[in-house]
């Protein structure tokens, strides 16, 4: 960004405008917004304070705009709804007006305040007036700022190759930009190539998949890596360097897939593809229609392991000389500017449901063992056989919600299941109308466009639903039939049906690896393992870390139009970074004064980025501006106020504690929490209307790291009541475990506090994560309540000690 | 009569976690002789008609206690423990089988639960002592303590 001249805001007379946010009954209805805004006019620095019905619309941004102009406002404040939401709004209407963006502030009294505090208008509307007066005092200090481009490299990563992650790299790469496509497996396809036919216009699932996977194989743009795994990601948005193990196939590029190595391999293991149903030998190509269309042997099966060749057969077979046992695992090193995450799912195991007795009962299978069965390319060509004597079923029983909805496995709804089976359910009707089919389910959720046209064939064709799960399943043991005992819900009486093979309908879940790719690339996952959107609503397939987006159903069930729709999606946010080529960074990296600067080097070792340079010899360290991340987390650990972060400083921070204080201090919890994780969670209570004590002021930082123990000290000797310290719970900090920096030094300080005699409850540390709205409701409720249990005394006692302590400190330095 | 307050020996939310399923009812031994009785049944009415009619019901007492739905429930409610506590109230309101109120008398009066005197002529045959006498006194204790005796005289 060029400098610009910023008119106002270089003069050092304050001049505020407060803006007070109906947000229509949202705030209104529970807080007095007039008398907040009458309030703020008394603030010092304050020339006007209004109140609007809806601060963000067009009209309540011009008035914004025009009070900048006319009054020549240098310092905005908007009380209205959580900053991760409209920050970015109102910094463009300061920016419009000629106002520097990072001379706003934000006072949440939504999120935080009117929605979590519905049934008390009074304590609500003198929350709302502390955390507008924290807001005006922080704007005060607030400086302007201009922010740093770097460049986005015009390159893309996806990680998995199912519908979402093909689709992914195929609008990218037709969008002009080299798209590497990583795979853990030896061919592309994911799911969606096991699966017989598609819902709900009965496509053939392979026909309409295997040209666009053959489209990846042949993409001048796409550099396809199968048998390939993630295993390291630094760097930051538009600058990722990535490390992906690629392992050895043994078999090299000229193989024509003919199939002569298959029939000399001697060694034989289950064929995964075929979820077990069938056998493959250790030389093998996943299947059919694989790309790329190349054999890989399994190194676990094949004989020659370990680099002893004991066994040569498949390369006498090959006519072409494609076996290459002295192939190796790789590490590659990747730069890329974006990131699509495209992981997939795996399907539930219904084994720890003992009393339905798959695993025991061959007759007992799941919808992917079925899907697989019915398909012609499968184990049995296509014919419908079950397992124990290979005959056709003649009574076929589905059975719903099998690891799905249920505490006792996954407690989400899968979301394709209903679906999976009703196309199951007809696709036997259709080759053998005459076999009887029963359904045994709870809900029949047919919500998707055309869904319910094909849940109502199914019924007309004749099969049954029941509702109300089996509650066991017997085994007779020579003849392998299987009764089922359960009880009609809608006639109220019990059932027992004898069955020839009963097939779960499997929940589906988040893929075995999700956690790690979590970790590497810093994302949040929901309660239920998946991945979370930046915004549920608005920014569906960003991640809250920049640079990589969503696909698929890693971030949530969903079925194979929605997967491709979202990964067209993600490509799309993706292709906006790499065809602008460049990102603004956010002006909130830290700054080193090298005045005061001792090179000690403290701040360098708790750096998560390495990015802050110097040495003793130097005299100085100093923070690479690009690769700082701002997580604050360097801030603390200076003991000569040398170091300080751009946007969060110590003075504006402090400001905020102070004024929050001011008034009934001993009543108050002082909460820090992070943007990322705690401050989120505690959007969440509020969207989630969950109720909780009102005395609990929170106060942003980027990172929990950023606390210093000197805010904490200074809250207790003001008088405060107790202290939350609120971050990511630990493997999940956004900032490369920043967070371990907080345990430390909060430790530190309840040892201090245990020294000093002072009651240790007072400062807790919670996790908090962007989902965990109740656990911060909770966290807050219980330190109320031990915050009735102090007395005056106390506080004034800890105020002393911490007073004194403070001195002796500064005395000796 | 006095009832006890049976949501405060079982949480009520629970309930609101069962969706009808009736695994419970598919699981239960006592359907498989009175089909007409099922734990889901018994969850659906206290949450749609009230459990005060549920406690008037002779059949909450054909529940064995065996624990199977409460294993396979998927929401895992504590099913067992909601029968406990219905039976509780239906015992305090006068619903209770006469057998077992008759078995709980016998319990006070004799120690034993059943009539036993023909059980010592065959001990006798087969050249058995008889039986030691029952500690009545503490075993009535025990009642009093526990509250059976407000609800069953004896």
């Amino acid at each position: 960004m060029t400098e610009k001249s910023w008119k106002h805001s270089e003069t050092n007379d304050l001049r505020i405008g407060v803006y007070v946010c109906h947000c229509g009954k949202n705030i209104g209805g529970t807080v007095r917004c007039e008398e907040v805004a009458e309030f703020a006019r008394d603030l010092s620095g304050v020339i006007l304070a209004k109140d609007s019905l809806y601060t963000c619309s067009e009209p309540g941004q011009e008035q914004i705009k025009s009070d900048i102009r006319e009054h020549k406002l240098n310092r905005v404040v908007v009380a209205s709804c959580t900053p991760r939401l409209h920050e970015p709004t109102f910094r463009a209407a300061c920016e419009g007006a000629g106002l520097n963006p990072y001379l706003l502030e934000m006072a949440n009294i939504r999120e935080h305040c009117s929605w979590v505090h519905l049934h008390d208008k009074d304590a609500a509307t003198e929350k709302a007036k502390d955390l507008v007066e924290m807001a005006v005092a922080r704007v005060a200090r607030l400086t302007p700022q201009v922010e740093l481009t770097v460049p986005v490299a015009r390159k893309a990563m996806v990680i998995g190759g199912g519908v979402a992650g093909i689709q992914a790299a195929l609008d990218m790469a037709d969008a002009g930009y080299k798209v590497y496509l990583v795979e853990r497996e030896g061919s592309i396809g994911g799911r969606m190539a096991q699966i017989d036919k598609t819902f709900p216009t009965m496509d053939c699932s392979i026909c309409i998949l295997a040209p666009k996977m053959s489209e990846v194989g042949r993409h001048p743009n796409i550099e396809l890596l199968t048998l390939s795994e993630v295993k390291e990601v630094g760097g930051h948005i538009g600058n990722f360097e990535v490390k992906v193990l690629k392992r050895a196939r043994y078999v090299t590029k000229g193989c024509t897939a003919c199939g002569d190595c298959v029939q000399a391999c001697p060694q034989l293991a289950p064929d995964e593809f075929n979820a077990g149903l069938s056998i493959r030998h250790a030389i093998h190509i996943p299947f059919a229609q694989a790309v790329p269309s190349t054999f890989l042997i399994d190194m676990n099966q094949c004989l020659n392991n370990q680099g002893i060749v004991a066994c040569d057969r498949c390369f006498q077979a090959c006519s072409h000389k494609c076996i290459n046992f002295s192939d190796r695992d790789e590490i590659l090193d990747l730069d890329v500017g974006t990131i699509v995450v495209a992981t997939g799912v795996d399907v539930y195991d219904p084994t720890p449901l003992t009393e339905l007795g798959y695993g025991k009962f061959p007759n007992v299978i799941t919808t992917l063992e079925f899907e697989r069965l019915i398909n012609a390319g499968g184990p049995s060509a296509g014919e419908l056989i079950r397992p124990s004597d290979r005959k056709r079923p003649q009574k076929v029983a589905f059975l719903q919600c099998i690891g799905s909805r249920s505490k006792r496995s996954n407690p989400y709804c899968s979301n394709v299941c209903c679906m999976n089976t009703i196309k199951d359910a007809l696709l036997i009707k259709e080759h053998w109308p005459e076999t009887q089919i029963y359904v045994f389910y709870l809900d029949i959720r047919a919500f998707g466009k055309g869904f319910e046209d094909l849940f109502q064939r199914a019924r007309r064709e004749g099969v049954t639903f029941i509702r109300g799960i089996p509650g066991e399943i017997i085994e007779d043991i020579d003849s392998g039939d299987l009764t089922l005992l359960g009880e009609n819900t809608l006639l109220g009486t019990p059932y027992r049906y004898n069955m020839d093979m009963v097939i779960l309908s499997v929940g589906i879940m988040p893929h075995k690896d999700a956690e790690v790719l979590q970790r590497l690339l810093n994302l949040s996952t929901d309660t239920d393992g998946f991945y979370m959107e930046a915004h549920p609503k608005l920014r569906p397939v960003d991640t809250t870390t920049g640079g990589v987006f969503l696909a698929g159903a890693a971030e949530g069930p969903k079925d194979i139009k929605d997967s491709v729709t979202q990964a067209s999606a993600a490509a799309s946010r993706a292709n906006i970074l790499m065809s602008k080529g460049e990102v603004r960074i956010p002006a909130i990296t830290s700054k080193i004064d090298p005045e005061k600067c001792t090179a000690c080097g403290l701040c360098a070792r708790v750096c998560p980025y390495h990015a802050i340079e110097g040495s003793k010899e130097q005299g100085y360290y100093r923070v690479i501006q690009a690769a700082c991340q701002g997580c604050g987390a360097c801030v603390p650990e200076c003991r000569f106020e040398a170091i300080d972060q751009t946007h969060f400083s110590e003075g504006q921070i402090v400001s905020q504690i102070d004024r929050a204080l001011e008034r009934d201090p001993h009543t108050k919890i002082i909460a820090f929490a992070c943007n990322w994780c705690s401050y989120a969670g505690a959007d969440f209570a509020g969207v989630s209307r969950m109720q909780y004590p009102h005395n609990v002021r929170i106060i942003r930082t980027m990172c929990s790291a950023r606390v210093s123990p000197g805010w904490i000290e200074r809250a207790f000797i003001k008088g405060a009541g107790g202290v939350l310290v609120s971050g990511c719970h630990p493997a999940d900090c956004h900032y490369n475990n920043a967070n371990q920096n907080t345990v430390r030094r909060v430790e530190k300080f309840w040892k201090k506090m245990e020294k000093l005699g002072i009651n240790k409850d007072r400062l807790q540390l919670a996790w908090v994560s962007a989902a965990e709205g109740a656990q911060f409701a909770a966290v807050i409720r219980e330190m109320e309540q031990g915050l009735q249990k102090l007395n005056p005394k106390q506080i004034q006692h800890a105020a002393e000690q911490l007073t004194k302590s403070l001195q002796k400190k500064s005395e000796a330095s | 009569m006095t009832t006890i307050k049976i949501w405060k020996h079982f949480p009520r939310e629970d309930l609101y976690e069962c969706y009808q399923c009736a695994r419970c009812t598919g699981s239960c031994p006592a359907m498989e002789v009175a089909p007409a009785f099922g734990p889901r049944g018994i969850i659906l009415k206290c949450l749609n008609v009230g459990h005060e009619e549920v406690v008037e019901d002779e059949k909450v007492w054909l529940c064995c206690t065996c624990n199977v739905c409460e294993d396979r429930c998927p929401q895992k409610i504590p099913i067992s423990d909601l029968l406990v506590a219905l039976r509780n109230s239906a015992a305090r309101r006068g619903n209770i089988p006469g057998r077992l109120s008759m078995a709980i008398e016998l319990l006070a009066k004799t120690g034993r639960s059943m009539i036993v005197h023909q059980l010592d002529e065959m001990r006798a045959h087969h050249g058995l002592a008889p039986l030691p006498s029952a500690p009545v006194d503490e075993i009535r204790q025990i009642l009093r303590k526990t509250g059976l005796d407000e609800v069953i005289e004896f």
